[in-house]
């Protein structure tokens, strides 16, 4: 029963540290992972996103002239672990940015209670773009939704009604991430009568998908879209190189992009494909001054800098500053809280002036986002693996609307039913 | 000193079988109930709720009931996690079927399924044992899982695929869902942990738990002397599995607020045995003990660097937790393989008979 007592004590430890993080500057925690079966793809981009940071702060000490503490809490990916580092931040934290999907469930219904916003850049939950009913949390530049969308553009020429007739497979992994684009997939088959044929793999088969792609071979898909992350993505690359699958047939979410995935197979992942809202620009002025703040400093652990996801990480950082920003202008204030930036990432105006001045041009295409739309719904492009490095192949593509934002809205609403009370912003109506 | 035994006479067997033969124990036993029921929720943070206090309570629960099946009727099992999830999707469907329900009541009744679940997977106990009766759990493990995943009904179709609690109240007040207090959910998390543990410790100490240590012990010698071996392990069965889907349902529904199916996969039951092993089993303050070190102690040690002032990378503390938390376990299962439990017993031995070892 010692131990008990150790607890007492420990808990009244605890309770100093609850309110005592560091309070100096504008606090934005980011809930990362670095360690964990996903660290691989993780860790670039959270280098990405503290090296915006830092670079904010040593080139222009912060933002308005107050430091951003960015400040990590690692979770492995595990929810668990996530939701011990909300309820560690959150006291300070002008915002959330929950990096899993898991971790975004359990934080999403309490985002109208604690008042924090969730960022959560090209992930989360399709419908939160539904700024009305949604009203703390944020997904730009684009949902899982526009992603698939913007695949079935290209890979139709433009002209979804081509895909009449034809076998499309989703390669998914079994898990609410995973699923997300089902919804959309399913009522854009329907419209443009084209086959869909879900192959879900099991985050226990992740490693060895020899069964799914044997079913995929049966199938004789015309098109197989990815839906992974992690070590998902590098086994299926792998077995498509093995069973030859013509890469040219097979695309992936953003999040399937990841360079060292296809570094491994080389020269024969030509032609494979990545929906991207970001695209990595070595020449860009940004990277220049991040040389001479953060590199040339030794400040940054960054391994490979001119890479999708790092360059990725570094987008995300720069549409919080620019929440940040945005809020500090219109509320005329330096230490910003949670429910001015909120208003801040509602207003965000990413143009194509603002990218320039930021040296920032051609890294995320430009958008806007409002009180009823929290995605901005920026487009994308579509990436091509040359054997060395992804490529740009396509023009700027736009998702299809006029299918998404009714599902959004119904999705919405059903979310906002399950979850009574759930306070609506009438004012976006 | 502090546990002098000294004056306190026992006069008639029935005292001598008492629960607290010694005073000092039962004086322990009621200040670490008034820590946790009046203590613990007036000085502790959200923080203190949400990562130490509840979680503890909830995973101290589960070992428990694992802790029947194993520790008293030793039948091993590894689908603890899988059982948790029976719980945990029972009472989903019974609080969104069925909206006017008592939230309580719901949690209480969810357990009943999950014991249903456990019998089921129980029966091949009869004819296997140890090793291979784990395989069989193992199976129940794994079939549940991709149960969850593929029966839509259980999480009513969602896209997602996810569990998420709904706001639900008893008399005006939230006890579940992101409106409820943190507060409130810990007091009913400590109600039925205390309610359960109380009747645990009725049932080990009775007929039932007599019959469960023969059988553990050997069961041909139990059946020898008369106890029906079916019974004695269905029993456990089923009360193991109903403790384990309240402390499920608790886990989601007091805690989590959200769940998937692969939450409830082997890392949970195998975290949840660990609890168990490293308490102790066949003990009951064991599961307290054992979920303090492995549920705990993470969190605390996660918190110590920026107590102390020291600017540590977020991924380094990751490491080194996983490396202190695996070191103690190995530490204190070579001091003590029986398990903390044993080594407080073996402490307040020592106590007794201070100044005078033998």
């Amino acid at each position: 029963m010692k131990t008990w007592q150790e607890l007492a004590m420990a808990t009244a430890v605890g309770l100093v540290l609850g309110g005592a993080a560091l309070a100096e500057g504008i606090y934005t925690p980011n809930l990362a992972y670095r360690t964990g079966p996903f660290a691989a793809t993780g860790t670039p981009i959270m280098d990405g996103q503290k090296d915006y940071m830092a670079l904010l702060n040593a080139r222009d000490g912060g933002i308005g002239g107050v430091a951003i503490n960015f400040e990590e809490c690692e979770t492995g990916y595990s929810t668990e672990k996530g939701v011990e580092c909300y309820e560690r931040t959150k006291a300070d934290a002008v915002v959330t940015q929950p990096w899993s999907t898991g971790i975004t469930l359990q934080v999403l219904p309490k985002t109208n209670v604690d008042k924090i916003p969730i960022l959560a850049p090209g992930y989360g939950f399709s419908p939160m773009s539904d700024g009305a009913v949604f009203q703390w949390a944020f997904n730009p530049p684009a949902s899982y939704w526009d992603g698939a969308s913007m695949i079935l553009n290209e890979i139709s020429g433009g002209d979804p009604a081509s895909l009449k007739g034809k076998k499309i497979v989703l390669l998914h992994l079994d898990h609410p991430f995973g699923k997300e684009p089902i919804p959309l997939l399913e009522t854009m088959a329907k419209e443009y009568g084209f086959d869909l044929v879900l192959v879900p793999v099991g985050l226990k088969e992740m490693q060895n998908q020899s069964a799914q792609w044997l079913q995929i071979r049966r199938e004789r898909p015309d098109f197989v879209i990815m839906w992974g992350w992690g070590a998902m993505n590098a086994a299926a690359i792998n077995e498509a190189v093995k069973t030859k699958y013509p890469m040219d047939q097979f695309v992936g979410v953003w999040w399937a992009g990841h360079d060292a995935d296809l570094k491994q197979v080389g020269e024969a992942g030509k032609g494979y494909r990545s929906i991207s809202w970001s695209m990595p620009q070595p020449d860009a002025p940004i990277m220049a001054d991040l040389k001479q703040y953060v590199y040339d400093k030794g400040n940054s652990t960054a391994e490979d800098p001119d890479s999708v996801f790092y360059q990725r990480g570094l987008v995300i950082s720069m549409m919080l500053a620019e929440g940040i920003r945005t809020a500090q202008q219109h509320f005329d204030v330096g230490e910003i809280t949670p429910e001015q930036l909120r208003w801040g990432l509602e207003n965000l105006d990413i143009s194509d002036e603002r990218l320039a001045e930021l040296g920032m041009t051609g890294m995320v295409p430009p958008f806007k986002t409002s009180c009823d739309n929290h995605t901005g719904h920026s487009g994308g492009w579509m990436l091509e693996w040359d054997g060395t490095r992804f490529v740009q192949s396509s023009d700027l593509l736009q998702a299809d609307a006029s299918f998404i934002r009714p599902l959004e809205v119904k999705a919405a609403e059903e979310y906002a039913a399950e979850n009574q009370p759930w306070p609506i912003n009438e004012d976006c109506k | 000193m502090l546990y002098r035994t000294a004056g306190q006479y026992k006069t008639t067997y029935r005292a001598d079988q008492g629960l607290f033969p010694i005073k000092q124990d039962a004086f322990l036993l009621g200040l670490i109930l008034v820590f946790a029921w009046v203590v613990f929720p007036f000085t502790a943070t959200e923080f203190t709720f949400q990562t130490l206090l509840t979680p503890i309570l909830i995973y101290s629960l589960a070992a428990l009931g694992l802790n029947i099946l194993t520790g008293y009727a030793g039948q091993l099992s590894l689908g603890t996690g899988a059982f948790m999830g029976v719980g945990a999707y029972a009472c989903y469907k019974l609080v969104t079927l069925m909206p006017w329900m008592n939230p309580i009541i719901a949690i209480l009744l969810s357990g009943v399924f999950s014991a249903g679940v456990g019998v089921a997977f129980g029966i091949p106990s009869l004819r296997i044992k140890g090793f291979y009766l784990a395989i069989a759990t193992l199976a129940a493990q794994f079939f549940l899982v991709w149960l969850f995943e593929k029966w839509s009904w259980l999480y009513n179709d969602n896209a997602s695929g996810a569990i998420q609690v709904p706001n639900l109240e008893i008399f005006g007040i939230y006890v579940s869902g992101p409106q409820a207090a943190s507060v409130t959910q810990y007091y009913l998390v400590l109600a039925i942990v205390t309610l359960l543990t109380w009747v645990t410790i009725n049932l080990t100490r009775g007929n039932l738990g007599r019959t469960w240590k023969a059988t553990r012990d050997m069961d041909i010698a139990a059946e020898l002397i008369g106890i029906n071996l079916m019974r004695s392990k269905l029993t456990a069965f089923a009360i193991s599995s109903y403790i384990v889907g309240v402390s499920g349902a608790l886990f989601v529904f007091m805690w989590r607020g959200a769940a998937e199916p692969n939450l409830f996969d082997i890392p949970l039951s195998f975290r949840v045995l660990f609890i168990a092993i490293i308490g102790g089993l066949g003990s009951i303050l064991g599961n307290y003990l054992g979920a303090i070190l492995i549920v705990g102690l993470p969190v605390l040690l996660g918190t110590l660097p920026s107590a102390l002032g020291i600017q540590v990378e977020s991924a380094l503390i990751e490491h080194l937790n996983t490396m202190i938390v695996g070191s103690l376990i190995i530490f204190f299962l070579i001091i003590e393989p029986h398990g903390l439990a044993q080594l407080w017993r073996l402490i307040r031995e020592k106590l007794i008979i201070w100044p005078f070892p033998h």
